[in-house]
């Protein structure tokens, strides 16, 4: 029997991994509500924030490194969009997938090519070394750092969304996104920057993530295959529905560590069947186009 | 429900197309052993075939796009390998166990599933078609985890030793017809007709009064059986069961393979979209180590250029060298002709 501070320490590690999960989450979510684009690439560009932050972190430092590769990240997500993706607007909504399928799988080699198979691990910056002392446990600075940085990225986006003009766009063409270009928006500049952000939004959670979990090439996908259970499991396209979905897969994970560690990976798969045949649109989703 | 019925040219079947199929499938070891190649290149052709044909059932037929194939695959190819550690490597009890696993698991991810469509569909097939992966991957008793079930045997009936690479391959020839005449039969029966009015237009299809939850679900496990066969008959191929069959990257290697040859328009197409999709696949694998770079590349390339299918993009490009290289004489009178009959009035 675990005693309660293992419990309490395991949970605290599931809380921040839902928020890193979420982080990821929320920018698939984001893209795949306003441009109906299930992004296979999403994992590809958490993997590149990592590996960014990993040949950055050496030469500038950590924290430049923690700016710069989300700018990087980002343009490169603008890129693709422009390149490729907005080829496919409008046409079979499976096509686009088969192509960001075939983006993760070739720029997932590309990176192999780069920084080879191995994985690699970064070291936490010196201001979040060690462990500190919470009275009742020990717990890891970096850790605690990764979780409060999650969180600030999270609420900020939240605020752009909600607050800003741009973030009005952003939703209301979520809604009806032909409606916002007939408003005279620019659509196709609404649809570069919201594929940018969340570029940028998962380099960022792929650089905190990075010194926790081994920067390899198949990061990706242990990034992207949560994403996708936790836009099932918090609804298609409601944010707050995927960071409370990122926590519970976070709290749900990391309490079958600690139960049946051996088919924890499965847990969440157990959590998308719950919920799909209790609440098939997820539990904050709505009626969406999608459907 | 007359319109349900299919014409009787539609049901007919093309017998010159199964007859050619079996005619160039019953030479291909020789022309593949002539150029160089293995027999088992043209068994693996013959196996992926099978996948991707029953694949179609569900993406062309009824226009669900499933990205987690590989599951009901790969389950199949467990069966044959779980069954051999018991002792077990009957031809018939092997093979209905490959179909009853691809089934079972069709069945359960079908049954949460079968209320989606478009790219929810997508999502969530994939996404448990990825369970089945980590439960192979973690459930090391059975599934003998990451290294897989290795060391499998082929059978032995009526003597007939198939572990001679030639002797399976027309084994698998014989199975590969019989279940493609099946899937034809389905195809173009009034169920496969309900299947493609879900295709065209679900809601319409359900105020007709159909119960189109029900059908997809039909289409699902009848596709996942299929598709469990022919992972069965991939253990007895690779004398083994990997996780690997069982993985994402797999089943969307199956999507695209289809695709590209015309499955959205094709009944055949499939097999032809296997043939190259295989090919490439040995080819590029001899050359270099970085395959998925170049079959992102083809993924890519398939996905922006020609997403109907080799088919139409070669009716195309011949098509459009025919306007560059300038038309024959009688063409160039023909067209003329036309041009002045229909013409005049506009």
């Amino acid at each position: 029997m675990p005693s309660l501070a293992e419990v309490v320490s395991q949970l605290t590690n599931g809380v921040i991994l839902g928020l890193i999960l979420a982080l990821v989450a929320s920018g698939f979510t984001m893209v795949l509500s306003v441009m109906g684009v299930i992004n296979f690439a999403h994992g590809l560009l958490f993997a590149l924030g990592a590996y960014l932050a990993l040949s950055l972190h050496k030469v500038v430092g950590y924290w430049p490194a923690l700016l710069i590769a989300p700018l990087v990240v980002g343009a490169l997500g603008v890129m693709l969009e422009q390149t490729f993706i907005r080829r496919l607007y409008g046409k079979d909504p499976l096509f686009v997938l088969l192509l960001t399928f075939g983006i993760a799988m070739a720029g997932e080699d590309v990176i192999q090519m780069i920084w080879g198979k191995l994985a690699y691990s970064i070291s936490p910056p010196d201001l979040a070394k060690g462990s500190i002392d919470l009275g009742f446990m020990v717990y890891s600075k970096y850790r605690l750092f990764m979780g409060g940085f999650a969180l600030v990225a999270i609420f900020s986006v939240w605020l752009f969304l909600a607050k800003t003009p741009y973030g009005a766009m952003i939703r209301a063409g979520s809604h009806d996104s032909e409606m916002v270009g007939i408003l005279g928006k620019n659509l196709p500049r609404i649809r570069a920057l919201v594929f940018g952000l969340a570029a940028a939004m998962a380099a960022l959670a792929g650089i905190i993530a990075a010194p926790l979990w081994s920067v390899r090439p198949q990061m990706g996908l242990d990034a992207l295959l949560p994403a996708f259970l936790i836009v099932v499991i918090g609804g298609m396209g409601s944010f707050w529905g995927s960071v409370l979905a990122g926590l519970l897969v976070g709290v749900a994970n990391s309490f079958a560590v600690m139960v049946v560690p051996r088919f924890s990976d499965l847990m969440m798969y157990v959590l998308a069947v719950v919920v799909l045949i209790y609440r098939p649109r997820g539990l904050l989703g709505t009626r969406s186009v999608l459907e | 429900m007359s319109a349900l019925i299919p014409t009787p040219a539609a049901r007919r079947a093309p017998i010159r197309m199964f007859v050619a199929l079996l005619a160039l499938f019953t030479v291909l070891p020789w022309l593949l052993t002539a150029i160089g190649l293995g027999v088992n290149l043209a068994t693996e052709v013959l196996i992926i075939a099978l996948f991707a044909m029953s694949y179609n059932i569900l993406l062309g037929t009824t226009g669900l796009a499933s990205f987690g194939h590989a599951a009901f695959f790969g389950s199949g190819a467990y069966a044959v390998g779980i069954l051999q550690r018991y002792g077990l490597n009957g031809i018939v009890i092997s093979l209905a166990a490959a179909i009853a696993a691809g089934l079972v698991a069709s069945l359960f991810v079908g049954l949460l599933v079968r209320k989606k469509r478009g790219i929810y569909f997508g999502l969530l097939t994939l996404s448990f078609g990825q369970m089945f992966y980590i439960v192979a991957l973690r459930w090391d008793e059975l599934t003998g985890g990451e290294t897989g079930l290795t060391g499998l045997k082929r059978p032995a009936p009526f003597g007939l030793d198939l572990s001679s690479h030639i002797n399976f391959y027309y084994f698998t020839l014989a199975i590969f017809m019989v279940a493609l005449w099946l899937i034809w039969r389905i195809t173009n029966s009034p169920f496969g007709s309900l299947l493609t009015a879900i295709k065209s237009n679900e809601v319409r299809t359900q105020y007709l009064g159909y119960d189109t939850a029900l059908y997809k679900l039909a289409a699902i496990v009848i596709s996942g059986s299929f598709s469990g066969l022919a992972g069965g008959l991939y253990a007895w191929f690779q004398y083994a069961a990997y996780p690997q069959n069982l993985f994402w990257i797999e089943s969307g290697n199956i999507v695209i393979l289809t695709l590209l040859g015309g499955g959205l328009s094709s009944f055949f197409g499939p097999i032809l979209g296997a043939a190259v999709f295989v090919g490439a696949q040995d080819l590029i694998s001899g050359y270099t180590q970085h395959w998925m770079f170049f079959f992102g590349l083809i993924f890519i390339v398939v996905v922006t250029t020609f997403p109907n299918g080799l088919p139409e993009a070669f009716s195309k490009f011949v098509a459009s060298a025919r306007r560059r290289f300038g038309r024959t004489a009688r063409e160039t009178v023909i067209s003329a002709q036309s041009s002045s009959r229909y013409g005049a009035g506009q």
